[in-house]
C-alpha cells in the first residue's frame, strides 16, 4: 500500500520534474504540427493535407463524423486521409449527405477558378444588380437569406473536407470540381455550360481572331489571350451590354432560352465560319461573335462566362438558402396518444397472432427466400388482414428476431426464441421493441409484391427487400414530425419537400424516397408510432436516446395508455361471450380454446359452439372444470343454455372411444378370461378386458396363437368377418409375377440398317486413318497439328473447293479425336461441317481443332 | 369508461348496464344496424346501407365519426373512420330528380362519377341522352331499376324526383277509445316525411296501425300487398275498425275474389300467378292511379314482386316488417326499390313499453327412446329431420305440455301435416292447414279468439298476419329447418298484449342430439339475439313433474 502510493508520487514528481525534455519530445516528433503552427500564421496551406493539418482536433473529428466512410481502415497519417478524402466514392458520397443550399454552394464553386475569394462565391449566389438592362437580379429578401446562410454553407463544405483554404482563397477539392464542374456528359444543376477556353479549345488560332474582330476586340498575338480578352468582354457588364444592345431581334430570344440551361442548342451547321457581315440568322450572328460557341457540328453552346452575364452573376436561378417550412396541422395531443396508443396495442396484438398463427406450422421457406403469395394470402386470412398489411406485419416480426426459418431440411419458418421472451414481456414493452426495430430495419414491406428489374416478384421476407435508404427516410420523417409543437401532423408534400432539401438525391433514388416515405407515414400509424399523423409522445424517446434507455423511456410513457387487462368477461345467453378489453393472458389463453373468436379489437367476442367445447374436452378439461372456470370469470351468471351446451357436450365426449389393439380375444365363458388376466405367463401379451367377454392383446394374432396353445388352450382364429379360420399350412403364392424375358447367348443379329451405318462409320474412320496428305509432305503421325491462323485458313478455302479435311478435334469432355470433315460454313468461331466419321453435320469450335491437313486426292 | 367498444370489423359493442347507453344508443342508432341484443352487450354494424340509410335520414359523416368517437372507451380504428366518411360521402354524389325540360334525369356533383358509371355495361341501357356534362337523362321507366344498379355499383343515388299524389280518397284515424302508440306515430312521420322506406317493428306492436296512420296521410287511393288471404282478411277488418273506411270502399284481390277499390288488398300470391309466362294479374298495378303501396312483411317480398316494384318508383312506398334479415339476402334491393329504413325500434324496448306481452321462450329437449335413435340413424339424410321432428315421444311431451297449461288459450304449430293431424286427434283440437277453407279458418279463429276454443293445431299457414291477441301460449312442434325469421314470426303469434298482461309461453320442443336440436340452435339465433333467452328444459323432468315451475 505504502509502497504503491510511493510509486505514484515518483512517477508525478518525474513528470513535474523534468518538463523541458517532455515537450521536447513532441515538438521532435510532431514536425507536421510545428510547421502546422507557423504555417496557419504565416502563409496559407498549399494542399488539403497541409489544411487538414492546421484544423484543431474538434473539427478533425466534426470531418470523421461526417464522413465515416475515411475511418475505414483508419488512416495512418493526415496526408493518406487528405487522399483518402480526395477519391471519387468518397467525394460523391459526402456531397450526397449535404443539403440543397450547401450543394448549390458547391456547385456555384465549381465553376469558379480555383481559389475563389468569399465575395466572388457571394456574388455568384447572390448575383448583382443588372447593368444596362441585362439580367435580372434576385429577389433582395432571398438574396438576404443566401448572404446569411452562405457562411454556414461553406463552414458545412470546410467540415466535410470539401472545400480548403484562406477565406479569400477557398479551393474546391479537384475530385469534387471534377463532379460537379459542367460538361458535356455530366451537366451542372445550374444550367452553366462550358467557359470560353474550355469551349474554343478545338478551335483554329484564325477563327479565334475572326470572332475576336467580329466582337470588336482588338487583334491579340495568340490563341489564349484571344480567350482571355472574349471572356473579358464577357465578364465586363458595361461592354457586354453595348454588345448585346446591337443583337438583332431574335437573339434575344436564342439566349433567353439557353440562359438557365440546358445551355446547349442544336442548329443545322454550328461549325460553319460565320463573319458578322454575313450573318444572316440571329443564332449566326452570336456565333460570329463568340456568344455562341460551336459545340458538335449541329451543337451549339452558350459559354459560361456570357451566361453569367446574362443572368447578372447568378449560378443559381433559385438558390434554396431556408428549409422549406413544414406547416403543422393541429391536433390535440390527447387524441393523437390515444389513438397511436390504441393501434400500439393491435400492432402488439398482431404481432402476437401471428406468431401464434405460425407456431404450429409455419410456411415453406421458397427456394429463393421468402414465402409463397398463397402462404402470404393463407396468413392474411388468418389474422384477417389484407395483404399489403400481412406484409407488413411479416416483415416487423422478422425485423425483430421474432421469426425467422428453421433451418430443417424442410425449411419453413418458426418463431424463434427470442418469440418466447418477447411473448412474457408487457405489452408496452412488446410495443417498444418492435418500433426500435421497425425504426432500424433495411426491409421495405412495401416493395412486396412489386417486381424487381428482372421481372420477379418480390416476396414477403424474401431477399431483395432491403432499402438502406428506409431507415433514414423513417428517422428524417419521423425528426420533422417531432420538431413540431406537441400534437401537430403534417402534410405529406411538406415532408417530402423538407427531406429534399435536406439531402437531394437523384432521380431513381427520389422516387424511392418518395415511396418509402408514403410507406413511413403508412407504417408509423399502423404500428403507432403517429396517430392522425402527429408524432405521439411514446415514440418520441426511440428517436433521441440512446437505443436501450430510448425503449424504456418509452414504453413507460406508453403503459399509461394502455388498456388495463381484464380477469373476466360477459356471458350471454345467444352464446356468446364478451371480453371488454384486453384480457390477462390465462384467461385469453383458455378462452380462445373453449370459444371461438368472432370479433378482434379494443373487445373479443368469443362465440361458444358445440365445436369450440369439443376442442376444450378434447384438451383434457372436464365440464365441471369448464363450469367452475366459466363461473369464475364471468361477471354475470353462467346463462342457462351455456351450461347445457357444456354439459352435452360432456355426456356425448367420449362416450365412443378409440384405441389400438394388435389382436382381441373373445370368449363366451368370462371365467376362462379372468384366469388368462390373471395367468403370470400371459403377462407379455399385453392384454386389456374391453368387455366380460373381450380382452384386447398388444401381440400379433399368431403370436398370440402361439403362445395361447403353450399355456395348454385351444384357441381358434377368426377372419376379418367373425369365421373360425381352418387352420392348415398355408400354401405360399408371390404377388402376380411376369415370367422372365429370355437371355439369347450372345448379341442379336443385326438388321441392314444397322450394318449399312456401321460399314459407313467403320470406312470413315478408316480414311481418317489412312488418308494420304498433300502437305506437308510428311505428316506426323496421329493428330496433324497446325497454327490457328493456318486452321482457319484451311478451314475457309475448304468452304470454297468443297474438299474433305482431316482434323484433330478436342471435344467439351477433352478427348482427342480424329475425324474427316467437309466444311460447309465458317461463322463466329465455328464450322459447319459434314463429318464423315459421324455421318452428319456437326458444328465444330475452331479453337477446339488441334489441327487441320488437307486430305490427299482420293486414292480410289 | 365509456360504454362503446369499436371493433376494427365495424362491430359496434354497446354493453346496456352501462349508465351512458341509453344516450349512446340514441347516437348510433340512426346509421348502426342492432344486430343482436343479448342481456349485457349489443352489438351493432356498421355496413354500407346502414350508413346510407342514415344519410337518406339527414346524418352526415361527421356526425357519425362524431358519435363513434365520444362514446368509443378505446381510440376508434383511424381506418374505420376514414371507411365511414368514404362510404357516406358516396350517397347523394348521384342523384335523380324531375327536370322540366327532359324528365326524369341523373345529375351528379362529381363528374367522374358520372363517368364511370356511365360506363358501366348496367347502366347503359337504363339511360339516354347526355344532357350536359353532369346530367344525363334516365327513361323514366327505368326508374327502379338504375337505383337498383347503382347501388350494385356503390354509387346508391338520392331519388328527389318526387312522387305523384295519386287518385285522392279521404282516409282518416277514428281514433275513438284508442290512439296511435308514441313509436307508431313516430314511425308514420319517420316514413311520411322520408317519402317511402321501411319501417321495422316487432310482431305484435301493431304494424297494420302505421299502415293506417301512412293512409290517413296519404289520403289516396292505396294498394296493400300482404301474404296470404286470412292476413288480407285481418288487414281489412283492422282498417274497418281503426278508419274511416268503410267495408265497401276495401276491397280484396286474391285467388278467390278479385275486387279493385279505393283500397285494395292483393296478395303475394295473386300477383305472382304465371299463366303461360305471364303475370295475368300485373294490371292491379296500373288499375287504378294508387297513391300509396304498402308492402306487408318485406322480407318476405317474392322476387317477381321487385320487379314490379322497379316500376312503380314514382309512388309512394311503406314497407313493414319485423327483421329486415332475409334468408335470400335481398337487404339490398329492398333498400333500392322499396326504400331505406325509416324507423326501428329493438323488440325489448316496445315490451318494456308494455306494447307487446313479455314472453317466455323454453326449449323442451326430449330424449329419444331407443328404437326411435336406432331409426334416427337408419333414416335416409332427406328424411331425417321430419322423422325426428314427427317422433311419437315428442307428441307425448307436447300432449303433456297442453294438459299443463289447461284454461289457457294454446296454439299448437308444426311443419308436418299428418304429425299435426295426429296432434289434433290426441288434443281432440281443430287443425287449420293448408287445404281448410278460407270461411272454415276464419270460424276457427273466430271461435278461438271468443275462447270458445282453448287449444288450436295450426301449421304454417298461421306463422303470418293471424291476429291471435288471446293466444298465450305457443308450442312449436316443428319447423321448416332452421327458418329464423319463422321463429321470430311465430313467438310474434302469441306476444300480442295480454288482457290481463301476463307472460305468453313459447315452448319448441326439440329432439335431443339429432339435427332437430341443430336446426332448433339456428332457428333461436334471431331471437337469442334479439334478447329473448330461452331457457331449457328436460321433457323428462317435465313428464314425471320433476320440475314444478313449468
Amino acid at each position: 500500500m505504502k509502497h504503491a502510493s510511493r510509486a505514484e508520487t515518483e512517477a508525478e514528481t518525474a513528470f513535474s520534474a523534468y518538463p523541458g525534455p517532455v515537450l521536447r519530445v513532441r515538438g521532435r516528433t510532431g514536425p507536421n504540427v510545428g510547421r502546422m503552427t507557423t504555417g496557419g500564421s504565416s502563409g496559407a496551406p498549399r494542399t488539403l493535407a497541409e489544411d487538414l493539418r492546421a484544423r484543431d482536433d474538434d473539427a478533425l473529428a466534426a470531418l470523421l463524423r461526417a464522413r465515416p466512410d475515411l475511418l475505414a481502415p483508419v488512416p495512418t497519417d493526415l496526408t493518406q486521409l487528405a487522399t483518402r478524402a480526395a477519391t471519387r466514392t468518397s467525394v460523391l458520397r459526402a456531397l450526397d449527405h449535404l443539403d440543397a443550399f450547401t450543394q448549390q454552394a458547391a456547385e456555384a464553386l465549381a465553376v469558379t477558378a480555383d481559389g475563389c475569394p468569399y465575395d466572388t462565391l457571394r456574388e455568384l449566389m447572390t448575383g448583382r444588380s443588372p447593368v444596362a438592362g441585362v439580367g435580372e437580379a434576385l429577389d433582395p429578401d432571398v438574396a438576404a437569406a443566401v448572404a446569411g446562410a452562405l457562411p454556414r454553407a461553406v463552414a458545412a463544405l470546410r467540415e466535410h473536407g470539401l472545400i480548403w483554404g484562406e477565406e479569400d482563397r477557398l479551393r474546391l477539392v479537384r475530385t469534387a470540381r471534377d463532379v460537379l464542374a459542367p460538361s458535356a456528359a455530366t451537366p451542372s444543376p445550374t444550367g452553366l455550360g462550358p467557359s470560353v477556353a474550355e469551349a474554343t479549345a478545338g478551335m483554329s488560332p484564325a477563327r479565334l481572331q475572326e470572332v475576336l474582330a467580329d466582337a470588336g476586340l482588338a487583334a491579340t498575338h495568340d490563341p489564349s489571350s484571344a480567350i482571355t480578352a472574349l471572356a473579358g468582354l464577357f465578364a465586363d457588364p458595361e461592354r457586354f451590354g453595348a454588345l448585346l444592345a446591337e443583337a438583332p431581334e431574335g437573339a434575344r430570344a436564342v439566349l433567353d432560352r439557353l440562359v438557365w440551361g440546358p445551355p446547349y442548342g442544336e442548329v443545322r451547321d454550328a461549325t460553319a465560319a460565320v463573319r458578322a457581315a454575313g450573318a444572316g440568322t440571329p443564332v449566326q450572328w452570336l456565333l460570329a461573335r463568340g456568344l455562341l460557341l460551336p459545340a458538335g457540328q449541329h451543337n451549339v453552346v452558350l459559354p459560361r462566362e456570357a451566361a453569367l452575364a446574362l443572368r447578372a452573376g447568378r449560378a443559381h436561378r433559385t438558390p434554396q438558402p431556408v428549409p422549406p417550412a413544414v406547416a403543422p396541422v393541429q391536433r390535440t395531443a390527447k387524441t393523437v396518444d390515444a389513438t397511436a396508443a390504441g393501434q400500439a396495442f393491435t400492432a402488439v396484438r398482431t404481432v402476437t397472432d401471428l406468431l401464434k398463427e405460425w407456431q404450429t406450422g409455419g410456411p415453406a421457406v421458397l427456394r429463393a427466400g421468402g414465402i409463397s403469395v398463397r402462404d402470404l394470402r393463407r396468413t392474411a386470412a388468418a389474422l384477417d388482414l389484407t395483404e399489403p398489411q400481412t406484409a407488413f406485419w411479416l416483415e416487423l416480426a422478422y425485423a425483430a428476431g421474432l421469426v425467422a426459418t428453421d433451418g430443417e431440411v424442410d425449411e419453413a419458418y418458426a418463431p424463434t426464441p427470442a418469440a418466447d421472451e418477447w411473448l412474457l414481456l408487457p405489452a408496452e414493452r412488446q410495443w417498444a421493441a418492435l418500433a426500435a426495430a421497425w425504426l432500424a430495419a433495411t426491409r421495405t414491406a412495401g416493395l412486396v409484391g412489386t417486381r424487381d428489374p428482372k421481372g420477379r416478384a418480390l416476396a414477403a421476407l424474401g431477399p431483395d427487400l432491403d432499402r438502406s435508404l428506409a431507415p433514414r427516410v423513417r428517422r428524417g420523417a419521423l425528426r420533422l414530425l417531432a420538431a413540431l409543437p406537441l400534437g401537430a401532423a403534417a402534410g405529406r408534400g411538406d415532408l417530402l419537400a423538407r427531406l429534399r432539401w435536406d439531402r437531394p438525391l437523384r432521380a431513381a433514388a427520389d422516387a424511392l424516397r418518395e415511396d418509402l416515405l408514403g410507406w413511413t407515414l403508412e407504417d408509423a400509424e399502423t404500428l403507432g408510432v403517429t396517430g392522425r399523423g402527429a408524432l405521439a409522445a411514446h415514440a418520441r424517446p426511440l428517436l433521441d436516446s440512446a437505443e436501450g434507455l430510448g425503449q424504456d423511456r418509452a414504453a413507460a410513457l406508453l403503459s399509461p395508455l394502455l388498456p388495463e387487462p381484464l380477469d373476466h368477461v360477459l356471458l350471454q345467453a345467444d352464446l356468446t361471450a364478451v371480453a371488454p378489453g384486453p384480457l390477462v393472458a390465462a384467461l385469453a389463453e383458455t378462452l380462445g380454446v373453449l370459444a371461438d373468436i368472432e370479433s378482434k379489437g379494443g373487445a373479443t367476442v368469443y362465440r361458444f359452439t358445440p365445436d369450440s367445447v369439443r376442442r376444450a374436452l378434447d384438451a383434457g378439461r372436464t365440464a365441471a372444470e369448464l363450469q367452475a372456470f366459466l363461473t369464475k370469470h364471468s361477471r354475470t351468471p353462467v346463462p342457462q343454455p351455456l351450461s347445457y351446451l357444456i354439459d352435452d357436450m360432456a355426456r356425448r365426449h367420449g362416450t365412443l372411444r378409440v384405441g389400438a389393439a394388435a389382436a382381441y380375444l373373445r370368449c363366451d365363458d368370462d371365467a376362462l378370461l379372468t384366469e388368462l388376466l390373471a395367468d403370470r405367463r400371459a403377462s407379455g401379451l399385453g392384454l386389456r378386458r374391453l368387455a366380460p367377454t373381450v380382452l384386447a392383446a398388444q401381440t400379433d394374432p399368431s403370436t398370440l396363437l402361439e403362445r395361447l396353445r403353450a399355456m395348454g388352450l385351444a384357441p381358434a382364429a377368426e377372419s376379418a368377418d367373425g369365421d373360425v379360420l381352418i387352420t392348415r399350412p398355408d400354401a405360399r403364392r408371390t404377388p402376380p409375377r411376369t415370367p422372365p424375358v429370355p437371355v439369347p447367348d450372345g448379341p442379336p443379329v443385326p438388321d441392314a440398317a444397322l450394318l449399312g451405318l456401321a460399314v459407313k462409320a467403320i470406312r470413315a474412320g478408316d480414311r481418317a486413318a489412312t488418308a494420304v496428305h498433300r502437305t506437308p509432305s510428311d505428316p506426323p503421325p496421329g493428330l496433324p497439328r497446325t497454327p490457328a491462323a493456318d486452321t482457319l485458313a484451311t478451314v475457309q478455302s475448304a468452304v470454297l473447293t468443297g474438299e474433305s479435311l482431316w482434323i484433330g478435334y478436342v471435344n467439351a469432355e477433352g478427348n482427342a479425336t480424329q475425324r474427316v470433315i467437309a466444311p460447309v460454313r465458317v461463322e463466329g468461331g465455328y464450322v459447319t461441317a459434314y463429318d464423315h466419321t459421324a455421318d452428319e453435320v456437326r458444328t465444330f469450335a475452331i479453337h477446339r481443332i488441334t489441327g487441320v491437313a488437307e486430305l490427299a486426292e482420293d486414292p480410289s | 369508461m365509456s360504454c362503446l367498444i369499436v371493433q376494427s370489423d365495424k362491430t359496434l359493442l354497446l354493453e346496456v348496464d352501462h349508465e351512458l347507453a341509453d344516450a349512446c344508443r340514441r347516437a348510433i342508432a340512426p346509421f348502426a344496424e342492432l344486430e343482436r341484443a343479448p342481456e349485457h352487450i349489443h352489438t351493432y354494424r356498421l355496413t354500407p346501407l346502414g350508413l346510407w340509410n342514415a344519410r337518406a335520414a339527414g346524418h352526415d359523416a361527421e356526425q357519425v365519426v362524431d358519435a363513434l368517437v365520444e362514446y368509443s372507451r378505446y381510440p376508434v380504428p383511424h381506418a374505420l373512420l376514414v371507411d365511414v366518411a368514404e362510404t357516406m360521402d358516396r350517397y347523394g354524389r348521384l342523384r335523380l330528380s324531375k327536370d322540366p325540360a327532359h324528365g326524369l334525369v341523373l345529375t351528379t356533383t362529381d363528374r367522374p362519377v358520372l363517368e364511370e358509371i356511365l360506363r358501366s355495361k348496367r347502366v347503359q341501357p337504363l339511360v339516354g341522352a347526355r344532357i350536359d356534362q353532369d346530367t344525363v337523362a334516365v327513361h323514366p321507366s327505368e326508374r327502379g331499376q338504375i337505383k337498383q344498379v347503382l347501388l350494385k355499383l356503390g354509387w346508391p343515388a338520392e331519388d328527389f324526383a318526387g312522387y305523384v299524389d295519386g287518385e285522392a280518397h279521404p282516409i282518416a284515424l277514428a281514433e275513438d277509445g284508442w290512439a296511435l302508440r308514441p313509436y307508431q306515430k313516430q314511425a308514420v312521420e319517420g316514413f311520411w316525411h322520408g317519402g317511402s322506406g321501411v319501417v321495422v317493428l316487432p310482431c305484435g306492436a301493431g304494424k297494420t296501425l302505421v299502415g293506417a296512420g301512412a293512409m290517413a296521410e296519404a289520403k289516396a287511393t292505396t294498394l296493400i300487398l300482404v301474404t296470404n288471404t286470412v292476413s288480407a282478411r285481418q288487414w281489412k277488418h283492422e282498417l274497418v275498425k281503426r278508419t274511416s273506411l268503410t267495408e265497401e270502399e276495401i276491397g280484396e284481390y286474391s285467388g278467390t275474389r278479385k275486387e279493385i277499390r279505393p283500397v285494395t288488398i292483393a296478395t303475394y300470391q295473386v300477383l305472382t300467378t304465371r299463366r303461360k309466362g305471364v303475370y295475368p294479374h300485373l294490371e292491379l298495378f296500373d288499375s287504378r292511379d294508387w297513391g300509396l303501396i304498402v308492402y306487408d312483411e318485406v322480407h318476405l317480398l317474392p322476387a317477381p314482386v321487385f320487379k314490379f316494384t322497379a316500376d312503380l318508383q314514382a309512388r309512394r312506398r311503406l314497407g313493414l316488417t319485423a327483421t329486415l334479415v332475409r334468408e335470400d339476402g335481398r337487404e339490398s334491393d329492398v333498400f333500392s326499390l322499396i326504400g331505406p329504413k325509416r324507423f326501428d325500434a329493438p323488440w325489448k324496448e316496445i315490451e318494456a313499453q308494455g306494447y307487446i306481452a313479455p314472453a317466455d321462450c323454453v326449449e323442451v329437449r326430449v330424449n329419444l327412446t331407443d328404437a326411435e335413435r336406432l331409426a334416427y340413424a337408419t333414416a335416409e339424410t332427406e328424411e331425417k329431420y321430419r322423422y325426428c321432428a314427427t317422433t311419437d315421444t315428442k307428441r307425448r311431451v307436447t300432449e303433456a305440455l297442453v294438459a299443463k297449461h289447461a284454461g289457457e288459450q294454446t296454439l299448437v304449430i308444426g311443419q308436418y301435416i299428418d304429425q299435426l293431424d295426429e296432434l289434433g286427434e290426441h288434443l281432440n283440437a281443430p287443425v287449420i292447414k293448408g287445404e281448410t277453407p278460407n270461411s272454415q279458418r276464419e270460424k276457427l279463429f273466430e271461435a278461438f279468439r271468443q275462447g270458445e276454443l282453448s287449444v288450436l293445431v295450426v301449421s304454417k299457414v298461421a306463422n303470418f298476419s293471424i291476429d291471435l291477441p288471446e293466444a298465450t301460449v305457443a308450442i312449436q312442434v316443428s319447423g321448416t329447418f332452421g327458418s329464423r325469421q319463422e321463429e321470430a314470426q311465430r313467438l310474434g303469434r302469441v306476444l300480442r298484449p295480454k288482457a290481463d298482461g301476463h307472460e305468453a309461453r313459447f315452448y319448441s320442443v326439440v329432439a335431443r342430439d339429432t339435427i332437430d336440436q341443430d336446426f332448433a340452435a339456428h332457428r333461436q339465433r334471431f331471437l337469442a339475439e334479439q334478447g329473448y333467452a330461452y331457457r331449457i328444459v328436460d321433457a323428462d323432468d317435465l313428464l314425471t313433474g320433476a320440475d314444478e315451475d313449468i
